[in-house]
């Protein structure tokens, strides 16, 4: 019981958010219902982001209906790679991604085989809302096949690693490089058993990382060091990051993006409910960053100014950037 | 969010203490038991009046009655005579019951029932009584052995009270001269209260005879004489054989004075018999016996002014918030993750038919064969809906065939699953189905196990009868139950699993 309590106090003291807090003070407090549907469901998301001139990868086209269907050879056009994807999918089922044609046929990342008819079948399967939550129908979207930077190579298994960013308000909390794993098969879901690598918000260079509630220094799989890699474009991330504030409403998302060899960061979905592993990988509390952040926010409403998203970045990376990896 | 804060501690302190009042009132004010079990001895007193009627004469039987203001409540009288008029009239302290009748003859027998319970609550009336008398006049050698007798007694006693006990203490020294002038030979305890009274106005201390009752079951049983005196704020009780101060719990004062307990114009060879039982009353039917004849009727408000039927499906109803507390706490505060918030309280609710340990078997077996018939289903690429619905139907042909084969092998439990665990089974199935597709199947499992352990949990507390009691009785109890819930709907303490699963933080 006592030593429950010295933990408690232990991780209090080190700003450690528990859900509890995120839920209540941030969830709730920053996050209104009525906007959800602009992160649930991928389609909006794109939308709002190519208004506000963020970079997603390009969507081809839309399926929503069965007849729709038919116009999938005119979508896909002469792209011989492109992912399909159920617009509020959950934990990257349903996605499949074909990565080149073959003998008029169709070859996914795995090297499967599928013909045209199975493609329809599957994207008849999205419509009807076998992969969306509590089994809604949905709208399929054929999109950009992400092709990750080859910087990945050395600490990823598989899959497309990616890099999620805590925003308050617009200002960046905390980043991690989320690394997919044999055993979250090729996901870059944390839960599935990914693994998520702190990451300095001012360089860009990579922290020590998490797995499953532990922490790392190697990734399981390839066993590299996860830690000391520099990301390139990082401020391109920053600035993307910060800008996803204005672009869906919502002041506590976590923003998940790619780095794609040519086109550079890509915003993939927001999320209105990130996760708190990150603090494990980043091996620091969120609290204390976000109540730094809501103090300043709190100043700078006095004094009624308003900060772009490269003010926003700016304040973030002075305050909690240049931590070295804890040795 | 400040004023915001402030709002909400004010709708807690609101709502707290309303439910505290609230229940305070009830139980302090209105006497309503706190538990179930706090039954009370509910005694039946017939008193059986025989006599003689004198033929061609009109008959008037005189008999007293208990007074009503004392520790013991009366919660039912009643006269049973044929033929007889009655009447209940007030005399100083005591009440006397008339049966009058204009002519009658032969061998009378007349009735007088009372049920009484001690009382939970009420004030007493203050009692009032003299605190001075006159001297009885007293000549010759009586008058100096009062006087001898008093003497010693003066000298050992310190008030009113002691007084009193040294005066009974002397007199029922029965070898003492004095003692045995002034009984002239009779010894009976009448005689001795006279010389008590006797010397008592000596002294000036006015003193009461008191017929009591003893509350005893099953045994033939007559007024005890007990002496009372009034010292200015209390009566003081003394039996007159031992002196020893105080009236026992179990006594009934029946009625005071000199006077006989009945008396019969136009009758003869008056005969009063007291027998009495006693029975044990639940608390509440106790507290509604007593509303008939107290003016207070505090349950007409109560869940207990409901058709019996009704009041047993609200029992069920009124613990669920408990349920959805156990959940509440078992999520926010432990941190143990369960499928959805009410589900588990409905597995509660469902155990309630198939009891706890069966329950758990049952569902923990159903769940498993339903969610394995899913996965074997995945492979066969259904849309959600079909796909759902041949598992709901697999539920019921399994919930079928468990009770076919239990029924045969001899276990009525196995036919315990009616209609409501069966639609909260097909509907845990599809939750947890769905979980499992978003989360996979090792999130399932834990999450099935938290819903369980906090089903039984929620069953259990749910189902503790004085709790039921309780809060079937003091519905305002809830509101302190909102209050609690209110409060949590802004805790931002860690949760206990989370101490476990930020312990890397650490390990430095």
């Amino acid at each position: 019981m006592i030593n429950l309590w010295k933990r408690w106090k232990a991780l209090e003291a080190r700003g450690i958010m528990g859900i509890n807090r995120r839920n209540a003070d941030y969830v709730l407090k920053y996050n209104k219902r009525s906007l959800y549907p602009i992160v649930d469901d991928k389609i909006i998301t794109k939308h709002r982001a190519i208004e506000a001139g963020i970079h997603v990868p390009e969507l081809y086209g839309i399926i929503a209906t069965e007849k729709e269907i038919e116009k999938l050879d005119q979508i896909i056009g002469e792209h011989s790679d492109f992912v399909i994807k159920p617009a509020q999918g959950a934990g990257g089922d349903g996605i499949m991604v074909i990565a080149d044609r073959f003998e008029g046929r169709y070859k996914t990342v795995s090297g499967k085989i599928v013909t045209h008819d199975e493609l329809e079948h599957h994207i008849s399967s999205i419509l009807t809302g076998l992969y969306s939550l509590g089994g809604h129908r949905d709208r399929a979207l054929i999109e950009y096949r992400v092709k990750p930077d080859p910087i990945f190579k050395s600490i990823s298994y598989e899959g497309v690693p990616d890099i999620r960013i805590i925003v308050l308000m617009g200002y960046p909390v905390m980043a991690m490089l989320r690394l997919p794993t044999r055993q979250s098969s090729g996901k870059a879901n944390l839960h599935q058993g990914a693994i998520g690598v702190g990451v300095d918000l001012a360089t860009g260079i990579t922290l020590r990382g998490t797995w499953l509630n532990n922490k790392i220094a190697k990734h399981p799989d390839t066993t590299n060091p996860v830690d000391g890699v520099q990301l390139p474009d990082w401020d391109g991330f920053m600035k993307l990051a910060a800008g996803c504030h204005e672009l869906c409403g919502l002041g506590y998302i976590g923003v998940d993006m790619v780095l794609d060899e040519t086109k550079g960061p890509l915003i993939l979905e927001l999320n209105a409910r990130p996760g708190l592993n990150i603090q494990i990988a980043n091996d620091c509390g969120l609290t204390l960053r976000t109540h730094a952040i809501e103090a300043h926010l709190a100043e700078l409403k006095e004094r009624g100014i308003q900060e772009t998203p490269a003010e926003r970045v700016r304040f973030s990376q002075e305050l909690f950037g240049h931590v070295s990896a804890a040795v | 969010m400040r004023a915001l804060n402030l709002h909400l501690k004010i709708l807690i302190v609101l709502l707290v203490s309303i439910g505290v009042l609230v229940t305070a009132y009830q139980i302090f004010v209105l006497g309503i038991p706190v538990t179930e079990d706090e039954t009370d001895d509910l005694w039946n007193i017939d008193a059986r009046v025989e006599f003689q009627a004198n033929p061609r004469e009109p008959v008037k039987v005189q008999m007293f009655a208990p007074p009503l203001n004392q520790d013991y409540v009366s919660l039912n009288e009643s006269f049973i005579s044929n033929n007889y008029g009655v009447s209940v009239n007030q005399v100083d302290n005591n009440r006397r019951v008339t049966w009058s009748a204009r002519r009658t003859s032969g061998k009378q027998t007349l009735y007088y029932r009372l049920a009484l319970t001690k009382r939970y609550t009420g004030d007493l009336p203050k009692p009032k009584g003299p605190v001075f008398r006159d001297s009885i006049p007293l000549e010759g050698a009586e008058k100096i052995a009062a006087e001898a007798l008093l003497a010693p007694i003066r000298e050992h006693s310190a008030d009113v009270e002691t007084f009193i006990g040294e005066t009974i203490k002397r007199v029922n020294n029965l070898n003492d001269d004095n003692v045995k002038l002034l009984t002239a030979g009779n010894s009976s305890t009448s005689n001795r209260v006279r010389i008590v009274e006797l010397l008592l106005s000596f002294a000036h201390v006015p003193m009461e005879r008191v017929h009591t009752l003893r509350l005893i079951a099953d045994q033939a049983i007559s007024p005890e004489l007990w002496i009372r005196s009034f010292n200015g704020e209390k009566w003081l009780y003394f039996n007159p054989d031992t002196g020893e101060p105080g009236l026992p719990a179990d006594r009934l004062i029946w009625w005071t004075g000199d006077e006989p307990l009945i008396s019969v114009d136009g009758g003869k060879q008056a005969k009063v018999s007291f027998t009495l039982n006693n029975s044990e009353l639940n608390a509440i039917g106790l507290a509604k016996m007593t509303d008939q004849n107290t003016d207070v009727d505090f349950l007409e408000y109560t869940l207990y002014g409901l058709p019996l039927e009704t009041q047993q499906t609200y029992q069920i109803m009124i613990m669920i918030p408990i349920g959805v507390l156990v959940i509440l706490i078992l999520r926010n505060l432990i941190g143990i993750q369960t499928l959805g918030t009410f589900t588990p309280v409905l597995i509660a609710l469902a155990f309630r038919e198939t009891q706890v340990g069966f329950g758990i078997i049952l569902f923990t077996l159903i769940t498993a064969l339903g969610l394995s018939l899913r996965s074997y289903l995945e492979h066969l690429k259904l849309q959600m809906l079909p796909r759902l619905s041949v598992v709901l139907t697999f539920v019921v042909v399994l919930i079928a065939v468990i009770s076919l084969l239990s029924h045969k092998l001899g276990l009525e439990r196995g036919l315990s699953v009616s209609l409501f665990p069966m639609v909260i089974l097909t509907m845990t199935i599809e939750r947890l189905s769905i979980t499992w597709e978003e989360r996979g199947g090792g999130h399932a499992f834990k999450v099935a196990l938290g819903t369980i352990i906090a089903a039984s949990l929620a069953h259990l507390l749910m189902n503790i009868p004085e709790l039921t009691y309780f809060i079937f009785t003091f519905p305002t109890v809830l509101l302190i139950l909102v209050g609690f819930m209110l409060a949590m709907g802004r805790y931002r303490g860690y949760r206990l699993t989370e101490l476990f699963r930020f312990k890397a933080f650490l390990k430095d």
